[in-house]
């Protein structure tokens, strides 16, 4: 191999820190934000870190606020939205990759069009939808309509992932005694574990980062608030608390870099490699 | 071991016939090749064995048992797949157990078992890898594995030497045979490579358009093909073609050759018309005799002792266009130009001129219209 000149190792160098500091700067600024005292928060210019850091302000948040709460709940809509959706998504991507359906092309295309609708728009006849079915201040509201927005999107992703196994391996299967249903969990699915870790991370990251329709439909009952919903109480009409909302964001992003780091190990792609020729 | 029989068996895809009244009956122990260009309906008719497509009309057996509706894993088969599709997250020792694992083996015997067949294929050694980290032969040996661990009623092959470089192929074709030698498992074995089916069949079952041209051994299949398709087919290179006069002298038929008169064997009652199409396999050619028609050579393929030799076929007894007749896996064979094949120390070089017989009995005679043979 070519041995890299200095240059272009120092260019290479200088593009990833570069990138690493402007995606990063959101979560300095964060920390910064969280940890200066009151006074300093708006001078100018801004300093580089905190004289004295104010580290209470994680128990202060733990202790005014349902905050363990709040986290409780969004983990509980997260994994329910990502479990439902994977398993719808699952199912449909299977049937419309393996499957020769009477207008399957067509009808896998009609299934993005709804990921194409905002959800502001959807948000009103899903209210009404959950209202008349008693639905409205449970947690099952939010999970299902998230949902509405993940699984087609879910499907497109693992149909595209399904295609790329060999029909074949579930012939074999087939061939060995499994059921068409047991093809699918004992050798597509882990054949298939990075298309699914992928679906999952994007299922709980859209789950996790949702405002819409948790604040519409839990905002009547305040034991079902979910994180985002909670943090956007601290901002009031007059004083906004920008510390502790700066510490709670900071800690709610914390389950969210957990997830990646454990599916991360799935995601990394050419599982199948060696299946085949 | 067990029969195996497919009864009228159809397969249509709407309007599309892939498969048409196939009818099949193979012996227990039997190596049964099915032989045919791409697109002839062989891979279908082995996936509506195995049970992987469903038939549209007929009915298949196993063993004397009607399984035309039975899943795949009710037939007691066992298939190898032209990509082997191994399970790339399991371990060789996982990939050949899988099948005895889901008819609820103890673990002991499914150990005992795939540990007998890995000896038998010499993967004892790889038994814990992946087979990611297998090369392209053991991984075709892991597929075969699976399928013998099991001891099942019938082996279905798909292709399974099409991803072999060429001397691992000639290798593992006797390895399979002297296999199903020693186990007698009834074996049908699909290749669109008919130097694999003349060398690995028992019985070769010719297929073109989804419908079967000819059952019979390779000497069968060699000697006496049915029609033109299947003498064009089988044999490399394929049969000569060429067309020429029925005369009829003193009761007995005869044709030319250019020069050459050729008397056939067939009764003068079987030929219709005044013409007929001939065909003559490259081997029984006689080159360099005193008798024949003279001929200058064209290309010469020198294989050592072998030779290939290319000559233009006599004036106006061309048949036209091969291809429509053999299909597009001799597409680039020109009827103009006849192969002679012969195995001599004499040096031919291009352009000389030589003599060209057909002897007597070795021509074959066709139909021109149902391209049926006739001799």
């Amino acid at each position: 191999m070519q041995k890299r000149s200095y240059l272009g190792t120092f260019g290479i160098y200088a593009t990833v820190i570069f990138t690493c500091a402007v995606l990063l700067f959101p979560i300095y600024w964060m920390i910064l934000t969280a940890l200066s005292p009151r006074t300093q928060l708006r001078e100018f210019p801004p300093r580089f870190w905190p004289d004295d850091p104010q580290w209470g302000v994680f128990a202060d948040l733990l202790a005014t606020q349902p905050f363990g709460l709040w986290m409780w709940n969004t983990i509980l809509v997260a994994v329910a939205t990502m479990v439902l959706s994977l398993t719808v998504g699952v199912l449909a991507a299977y049937a419309l990759s393996r499957h020769r359906l009477r207008g399957g092309q067509g009808l896998g295309l009609f299934i993005l069009t709804s990921k194409m609708l905002p959800a502001t728009l959807l948000v009103i006849p899903l209210f009404a939808i959950f209202k008349s079915l008693g639905l409205v201040g449970s947690l099952w509201s939010v999970v299902i309509a998230q949902s509405t927005l993940i699984v087609p999107f879910a499907t497109w992703m693992l149909k595209g992932y399904f295609d790329t196994i060999p029909p074949e391996l579930e012939h074999a299967a087939l061939v060995d005694g499994c059921s068409p249903l047991g093809a699918l969990v004992r050798v597509v699915l882990p054949v298939a574990a990075p298309g699914l870790a992928a679906t999952a991370l994007y299922a709980f990251v859209i789950s996790w980062s949702d405002f819409l329709y948790a604040r519409t439909f839990l905002t009547t009952s305040e034991s079902k608030w979910t994180l985002n919903v909670g943090i956007a109480t601290l901002k009031g009409e007059f004083v906004t608390d920008w510390n502790t909302i700066m510490a709670a964001s900071l800690m709610a992003a914390v389950p969210i870099i957990g997830v990646y780091l454990f599916l991360e190990r799935y995601l990394v792609g050419g599982l199948s490699s060696g299946s085949d020729k | 071991m067990a029969t195996i029989d497919f009864k009228n068996v159809q397969k249509s895809y709407g309007e599309v016939h892939a498969i048409r009244d196939f009818t099949l009956h193979v012996e227990e122990g039997d190596f049964c090749v099915f032989v045919g260009p791409s697109g002839c309906g062989k891979s279908t008719a082995l996936k509506m064995l195995a049970g992987l497509e469903a038939t549209t009309g007929g009915t298949i057996s196993i063993g004397g048992r009607d399984v035309t509706d039975a899943g795949p894993g009710k037939r007691d088969i066992a298939m190898v797949f032209q990509n082997y599709a191994l399970y790339p997250h399991m371990s060789v020792r996982s990939n050949i157990g899988f099948g005895l694992k889901m008819r609820g083996q103890d673990k002991a015997e499914i150990n005992r078992r795939v540990e007998a067949a890995a000896e038998t294929l010499e993967l004892t050694d790889y038994l814990d890898r992946r087979p990611r980290a297998l090369s392209g032969g053991q991984r075709q040996r892991v597929a075969l594995g699976r399928a013998i661990v099991r001891e099942p009623s019938a082996f279905l092959m798909d292709e399974p030497l099409s991803n072999l470089d060429a001397k691992l192929r000639v290798q593992t074709r006797s390895e399979i045979v002297n296999l199903q030698k020693r186990l007698g498992v009834t074996t049908i074995y699909v290749t669109h490579d008919q130097v694999e089916a003349l060398t690995m069949a028992t019985k070769i079952v010719v297929m073109r358009g989804g419908v079967i041209q000819q059952i019979g051994s390779p000497e069968t299949l060699f000697a006496q093909p049915a029609n033109i398709f299947v003498a064009g087919f089988i044999g490399s290179p394929g049969m000569n073609f060429f067309r020429g006069p029925v005369e009829v002298v003193d009761g007995r038929a005869q044709t030319r050759f250019g020069e050459q008169v050729v008397p056939l064997s067939v009764a003068p009652d079987a030929l219709r018309g005044g013409e007929a199409i001939f065909g003559i396999r490259p081997e029984h050619l006689k080159i360099g005799g005193d008798t024949g028609t003279p001929v200058a050579l064209g290309l010469v393929e020198s294989l050592g002792t072998e030779k290939i030799l290319h000559f233009p076929t006599p004036e106006g007894q061309a048949i036209g266009s091969l291809q429509k007749v053999i299909g597009s896996d001799d597409a680039g064979r020109d009827s103009a130009t006849m192969l002679a094949r012969v195995i001599d120390d004499r040096r031919y070089t291009d352009g000389e001129t030589v003599r060209v017989a057909l002897p007597e009995g070795k021509v074959h005679v066709f139909d021109p219209e149902t391209q049926k043979a006739l001799s």
